[in-house]
């Protein structure tokens, strides 16, 4: 069953003008249930647009974008922000908690904005957290933990929704390589206990091995890796799942 | 009034100033016998005295009417106290008291009982004591004998005229044959009187008025810099908070919410600062507007306060619109690229 499905996307930034740059040129993909797909490329090849036109986070230029079912696009901003809330958990490359709420309000806060009442909230949080080690630091602030820790929060606030798709963009990008191995191990263990359909962009090859499949970006273009297993062989000790 | 004599008298009657023009008192009559005329009633401005005991204020000024003919006090005094004044009573302005431990007020060594105050003006006229032409010539009489110095009124004169016009008549052609009537003496329509003073408080207002919608501009534009600003520092998180959920009306809502708690805030803070150097300085700023100016009451400066509010409120509102609704429109993969 696909449940992100792009036909004939292209975004251009910059309009018409001459300074204008074709980020995705007339992409087709289909992501099916529970995927685990690894987008590399390097730096500027249109990954991370690839991953916010297909998440309605930005608009495409050109093409149409499905996701369970809706043309993305064809809704209005509220019920896009919906689905997306209701769908879509999301873990970014940059520090995105907020510095004024604690690991517990940062991890409950896309309940806050599912207009649905959640009586569990907490429950689910600290659940989450503990989930991802965290659970002595509940009540800590985001300042208080570390990058690798933080970023272990981000994915806790991800799930709290019960999405159907993780995205993940670069989300070991300024970790080091043993946190990176721990936040992949996490990845691995959600995808393999919740059925998630998940989605990382990366420009680490490594990190390929994690995934179910594997696309290659070049310039705003895609190309299918079906001999992904082989790459996943390159990486040692950390092998998916584990 | 004397020809001549147009802005002191016009001070006299707004502000209460002590003027020394005179009118030989045998002008009424013949004012009285000119078509048109209805009612002439002299009136006497008599000169100050320095640090009366009865005046919260060091200058006291008296003003002198005729009852019989009066048509501009005594309705006042009739619906405030019911009767007219009787000799050696007066009504005061509002800065007019009996001293402690007596119960009339002396003046020139006869004797006044106080009947009541009038309202607060903002003038001179709030220092005034108000009287009939007995008991200033009474108090004249009685300063020749027991006053360190005698009140100075000149016999048979009055400072002024009050005339009222007869129904149907021609107000201009009155004073047109009343100025031919009375050798030395002019005729202001009242409807011309205070144009000085009328002129030199609309140019203050205008002045403030254009102080005030340079200040409003200047604080719409300052207000949007720093909206645009703040929304500007912010829109990584407006970006995640859009992924995570946040419609653009909440965005929207929430920069509104907060730039409403931040006007009422900052709005309480300055009018009540504001209010409470206005009400220390008052006196001060009274004395340098140089014209009648009536300091608000409590109620009045809270109803100022709550006005300061509003344009705070709305002036914050505005500003911080445009930028909290580009922020909230923004493609979410915008907002984070920051």
């Amino acid at each position: 069953m696909t449940a992100v499905s792009l036909r004939g996307v292209g975004k251009t930034y910059g309009g018409a003008s001459a300074r204008s740059f074709a980020a995705l040129h007339d992409i087709d993909l289909d992501i099916e249930t529970n995927d685990f797909l690894v987008v590399t490329g390097r730096s500027g090849c249109g990954k991370t647009t690839l991953l916010n036109v297909a998440t309605g986070l930005a608009k495409p230029t050109s093409g149409t974008v499905t996701v369970d079912g809706a043309d993305l696009w064809g809704l209005n901003d509220a019920e896009r922000t919906g689905l997306r809330n209701r769908t879509m958990g999301f873990v970014f490359q940059f520090p995105s908690l907020l510095p004024g709420l604690s690991i517990e309000q940062n991890v409950m806060l896309p309940l806050e904005f599912s207009h649905e009442e959640h009586a569990d909230a907490r429950q689910r949080a600290r659940e989450l957290v503990e989930l991802v080690g965290l659970r002595e630091r509940m009540a800590a602030y985001p300042r208080e933990l570390s990058a690798g820790q933080q970023q272990r929060v981000v994915i806790a606030r991800a799930l709290i929704n019960r999405p159907d798709l993780l995205l993940a963009d670069e989300p070991s990008s300024d970790l080091d390589e043993e946190t990176e191995a721990e936040i992949m191990a996490l990845f691995s263990k959600v995808h393999a206990e919740r059925g998630l359909t998940m989605v990382m962009v990366t420009h680490t090859r490594q990190l390929v091995a994690f995934g179910t499949r594997h696309v290659e970006m070049t310039e705003g273009a895609l190309r299918e890796n079906d001999d992904h297993t082989r790459t996943a062989g390159v990486v040692s000790g950390a092998a998916p799942g584990a | 009034m004397p020809r001549g004599s147009v802005t002191g008298v016009e001070g006299a009657l707004l502000l209460g100033n002590a003027t020394n023009t005179y009118l030989p008192r045998e002008v009424v009559q013949r004012i009285s016998e000119v078509p048109g005329v209805a009612v002439a009633s002299p009136q006497l401005y008599l000169t100050s005295m320095a640090n009366s005991s009865c005046c919260s204020v060091s200058l006291m000024f008296m003003f002198a009417y005729d009852p019989a003919t009066d048509f501009t006090i005594e309705p006042w005094l009739k619906d405030k106290l019911g009767r007219e004044l009787s000799t050696g009573q007066a009504v005061g302005g509002s800065d007019v008291f009996v001293p402690e431990g007596r119960r009339t007020i002396k003046l020139y060594g006869y004797d006044f009982t106080l009947q009541g105050n009038l309202e607060p003006t903002g003038t001179n006229l709030d220092q005034t004591l108000f009287m009939t032409f007995d008991s200033a010539y009474d108090m004249e009489q009685a300063s020749r004998t027991r006053a360190k110095m005698p009140l100075p009124i000149l016999e048979d004169t009055v400072s002024s005229v009050m005339v009222k016009v007869s129904p149907g008549a021609d107000r201009k052609d009155v004073a047109k044959a009343l100025a031919a009537a009375v050798s030395g003496a002019e005729a202001v329509p009242a409807a011309e009187m205070f144009g000085s003073y009328g002129s030199q408080i609309s140019g203050v207002l205008r002045t403030m008025l254009l102080v005030v919608v340079l200040t409003v501009v200047l604080s719409l534009a300052l207000m949007g810099l720093v909206f645009w600003m703040a929304v500007h520092e912010r829109r990584q998180q407006i970006g995640v908070l859009r992924a995570l959920g946040a419609t653009q009306s909440f965005v929207l809502l929430s920069y509104m919410i907060e730039a409403v708690v931040l006007a009422l805030a900052g709005g309480l803070v300055g009018t009540v600062l504001a209010s409470v150097g206005l009400y220390l300085f008052r006196n001060l700023l009274v004395s340098s507007l140089g014209f009648p100016f009536l300091f608000p009451s409590f109620g009045g400066l809270l109803a100022l306060i709550v006005v300061g509010l509003l344009i705070a409120l709305v002036v914050v509102a505005v500003a911080a619109f445009v930028p909290a609704l580009r922020a909230s429109r923004e493609e979410p993969a915008v907002s984070m690229r920051e």
